[in-house]
């Protein structure tokens, strides 16, 4: 699978999540290559195993993080706690079960882990040496958030 | 007297947009109770009449697929049906769950008219 089909998968797989579980449709994306680029107070991450070895991220600052959870949960979210640690690594859940159909699709068979997330001020998540990364920077009306794909296809 | 459901999902979240997504899709419950993971659905199932259960399948301490295993070895609980609700959408996983006695499967993101769809004709 080429990496720009993986970015297009990437973006289709989040709309997807955002259009159905949190009635809101992200308008603009755009692909970079440059995690220094991040802003984020909260970060869901899941792992993935299989014919792959790798990890989908959600990043967002904490305005976004708070506005996802309240649109998702369906009432006004004003600090970052336990709920939003649990809402954006759910958010990440999704958005890997859409890319594991996209490699699925392409004869990649992919296992999913468990999720987990980190709330912090200042922290950087670090990949694993040799790994594609994907990187694409979603905006919603209020806010802007990136879903990172680091990955390394298994020989 | 009504029906109870009892949902298992490690994300409390999800547990709270499927209860939504029952109430929009307009499917009332007298009670819905709620575990963490297997483990916990198990011991509430000792103490609670359950009518039907929604699971995740990707858990800690005990997974989807372990707790219909277990399940299927309760004669007290061993016919609630049991839909599972999760990002796997896998033959084999979702295979391996309906052998093991779940009735569907609704895979995340879903929509209220999806989980109606579903869940409806199992009430």
């Amino acid at each position: 699978m080429a990496l720009l089909d993986v970015v297009d998968e990437l973006v289709l797989g989040t709309k997807d999540v955002f259009s159905t579980m949190l009635m809101m449709d992200l308008e603009a994306a755009e692909s970079s290559d440059r995690p220094e680029d991040i802003i984020a107070n909260v970060s869901g991450m899941i792992g993935l195993g299989g014919d792959l070895r790798g990890m989908l991220s959600v990043h967002c600052p904490a305005e976004a993080a708070k506005e996802i959870t309240g649109a998702l949960v369906g009432m006004e979210v004003t600090e970052l706690d336990d709920d939003v640690k649990d809402a954006i690594g759910e958010i990440a859940n999704m958005v890997a079960g859409n890319i594991k159909i996209s490699f699925d699709r392409a004869g990649i068979a992919v296992e999913l882990a468990i999720p987990s997330s980190i709330i912090g001020k200042s922290f950087r998540i670090c990949g694993f040496s040799g790994a594609t990364r994907c990187l694409v920077k979603f905006s919603t009306p209020a806010c802007v958030f990136w879903v990172e794909l680091l990955y390394v296809l298994n020989k | 007297m009504g029906k109870n459901v009892l949902l298992i999902d490690d994300s409390s979240t999800m547990r709270k947009i499927i209860g939504r997504s029952l109430r929009q899709a307009g499917i009332e419950f007298d009670n819905i109770f709620e575990a963490g993971d297997g483990i916990e659905a198990l011991a509430l199932l000792e103490n609670e009449k359950v009518d039907i259960i929604l699971s995740d399948i990707n858990m800690p301490n005990m997974d989807g697929i372990s707790f219909l295993r277990e399940k299927a070895n309760r004669p007290a609980i061993k016919n609630i049906p049991v839909l599972m609700i999760s990002t796997e959408t896998g033959e084999d996983i979702i295979g391996e769950a309906k052998s093991l006695g779940a009735v569907g499967s609704i895979k995340k993101p879903f929509t209220p008219d999806k989980v109606n769809e579903v869940l409806g004709p199992l009430l």
